[in-house]
């Protein structure tokens, strides 16, 4: 079992799976954060290395502050490698030559846990406080969006409320 | 005693561990509990599990117990009906590349077992995996295909592998992975060096680590480099013991390989640190590729797999295409001919079946296959797919089985106790022309699949 924040990781489990256990992190997400710390799609959480667990709790616990990563250069069909014997600190120079500029990354955005319940709980005690119809119904513990109530809205009558559990 | 017949033998196998043997009789359902281990059996009755969140209940699932119908113990099972030793009844010749000549068309061969098998070892494409468990000796017949092949082999084996770079095409189930184990076979058998890769999607599909490189700027796979290393040194491990370096060999964070190494000693770094294992096959390949003493042959099972895009994500979530990943790069070279063998040749089979990595467009065009949709001058090739695919023979295997070849099958399954009803000519002709004389659909869809009594 791997620990990340909080939330237990099951060994059995595909990573790219395993992380949709995270509050706030869908499968699209998930496939995302794979992607950006090279896990494949079919690697189990136990097969992950200690640096990309360190990497995925480090990203995790701040992805706002993460640093962005470069798009790094591709070898055409043509290009010869360097010898084996090159120096890393030569290969690292020509790479950051020769990577190109990050764009937009979706990733630094996300909120997962804590954050993303404040966000809905925020978004909900909004509501209330302008005196909106949604925060009404929300603090009356009935369905917001126009369900009917002669009949169902259970749900609704037993999640609703004002500091909603997100 | 009837034994079992193939679609019983298939049912068992659902039930049965991935074990050697043919026919494996475990059932874990049929075990006791252990001494001392408690069995909760659920109760009878509504009974509901608390829901910690609203106090409501919900009820609980039942157990499933099985009153009537206990099975039998493994143990018990001494009904000649169960045994898994059958008399071999299938009396077939080695295949055996001297006997190789027209005079053996149409005869099904059985593929020799020792240890060194490049089957065992290499793997199998999942469908002829299971053929090759279904019958009690894996075997193949001799078509006319096989002997151009073979022919082609022969001229290879003195030509540089650059002039000899071939893919096999045909329709879905006309025996293209088929033939690639004959070819792979024979060349083991006449002593060159083989590497074959039985399911190339598996290069593609994401499901072996990626890792990317600043030396080669290629995404790496060292646990793949380094499971095909192994195989590799398995297979053909009487002549690589043969084999030294004739260059300085660097490898990153490790003293250069001198010149006149065994090659087998190079392939040891590979062993001892996975990531050392795609430079360090990359050098055996480029080593064998320079040496005259034995041809080599590579041969690729979903040949089209490299040349479509691959489910890889880079950092960026763009996805990387297969000739940025190390060992797809490593083919495509071999099979673009831009590193070549001194003798040998490189042999590629299309899979018409894998919808996930159809055949592109680019491998289509340099192969000169027809299609019924036409893509006209305004449809983008990819220029390097393009560059890699140039040059590449295709030989055409036919779609349709020949009658002798069609009944040496038949007599195969036949002899093998597969045919639920009574085999004769009638049976035998009307399978084969639902079959339309397809190999694939005539074992599968016609022989295997027979309900008629």
């Amino acid at each position: 079992m791997v620990h990340v924040l909080g939330v237990q990781l099951p060994d059995y489990q595909y990573a790219r799976f395993a992380l949709t256990a995270f509050y706030g992190i869908g499968h699209k997400t998930a496939h995302r954060l794979c992607a950006r710390l090279q896990i494949h799609d079919k690697c189990k959480v136990r097969s992950l290395t200690p640096h990309q667990i360190t990497e995925l709790a480090a990203f995790l616990s701040s992805p706002s502050t993460s640093i962005p990563i470069p798009r790094f250069p591709l070898a055409t069909p043509s290009y010869k490698p360097p010898p084996a014997s090159t120096p890393l600190a030569v290969l690292k120079e020509e790479t950051k030559k020769l990577s190109q500029r990050a764009w937009a990354d979706p990733l630094r955005n996300i909120k997962i846990e804590s954050e993303a319940r404040r966000v809905v709980k925020d978004n909900i005690a909004h509501q209330r406080m302008i005196g909106s119809y949604v925060g009404k119904r929300h603090a009356m513990g009935l369905p917001v969006r126009g369900q009917n109530t002669q009949n169902n809205a259970r749900t609704a009558k037993k999640l609703n409320r004002v500091d909603r559990r997100g | 005693m009837l034994a079992l017949s193939v679609r019983q033998r298939v049912a068992c196998q659902l039930f049965a561990s991935t074990s050697s043997s043919p026919l494996v009789q475990t059932r874990s359902y049929a075990t006791q509990p252990k001494k001392g281990q408690i069995v909760k059996q659920a109760s009878q009755g509504f009974k509901g599990k608390k829901d910690t969140f609203s106090g409501q209940m919900e009820p609980a699932k039942k157990d499933k117990k099985m009153m009537a119908f206990q099975p039998l113990p493994v143990s018990q099972l001494s009904h000649p009906l169960f045994e898994s030793d059958r008399p071999d009844t299938l009396n077939l010749q080695s295949f055996h590349p001297e006997m190789l000549t027209r005079v053996v068309e149409s005869q099904a061969l059985k593929f020799p077992h020792n240890d060194n098998d490049p089957f065992r070892i290499f793997g199998l494409p999942r469908n002829i995996l299971v053929e090759f468990r279904l019958l009690s000796k894996p075997c193949s017949v001799i078509r006319s295909v096989t002997i151009d092949a073979i022919n082609k082999l022969d001229a290879a084996s003195e030509k540089n592998s650059k002039e000899s770079r071939v893919v096999f095409t045909g329709p879905r189930g006309c025996g293209k992975s088929f033939l690639l184990l004959q070819a792979l076979q024979y060349c083991n058998a006449r002593d060159w060096l083989v590497l074959y890769i039985p399911r190339a999607t598996n290069l593609v599909n994401s499901t072996t680590a990626h890792t990317y490189d600043m030396r080669t700027r290629t995404y790496l796979q060292p646990i793949f480099a380094y499971q095909t290393l192994q195989r590799f040194l398995k297979v053909n491990a009487p002549r690589l013991e043969q084999l030294r370096t004739q260059t300085e060999i660097e490898i990153e964070r490790c003293p250069p390989v001198p010149p006149g190494t065994p090659l087998v000693e190079l392939m040891n770094i590979g062993f001892k640190d996975q990531c050392h294992a795609p430079t360090v096959l990359d050098a055996v390949l480029a080593e064998i590729g320079k040496q005259t003493t034995f041809p080599v042959l590579l041969a690729v099972d979903d040949f089209q797999a490299l040349y479509c895009k691959s489910h890889y994500r880079d950092q960026h979530f763009s996805a990387i295409k297969s000739y940025h990943l190390s060992m797809p790069r490593l083919l495509l070279e071999y099979a673009s001919g831009k590193k070549s063998f001194a003798r040998g040749a490189v042999f590629g089979a299309l899979s018409m079946s894998n919808t996930t990595f159809p055949l592109p467009l680019e491998l289509r065009e340099a192969l000169s296959l027809e299609y019924d949709r036409s893509y006209g001058p305004y449809v983008k090739r990819q220029r390097e797919l393009v560059n890699y695919a140039h040059g590449l023979e295709r030989l055409a295997v036919p779609g349709s089985l020949s009658v002798p070849e069609a009944a040496s099958v038949f007599e195969v399954w036949m002899k093998d106790r597969a045919v639920p009803s009574k085999p004769n000519d009638e049976l035998f002709l009307a399978k084969y022309s639902e079959a339309s004389g397809n190999a694939g659909a005539f074992v599968w869809k016609g022989l295997l699949s027979s309900m008629s009594a």
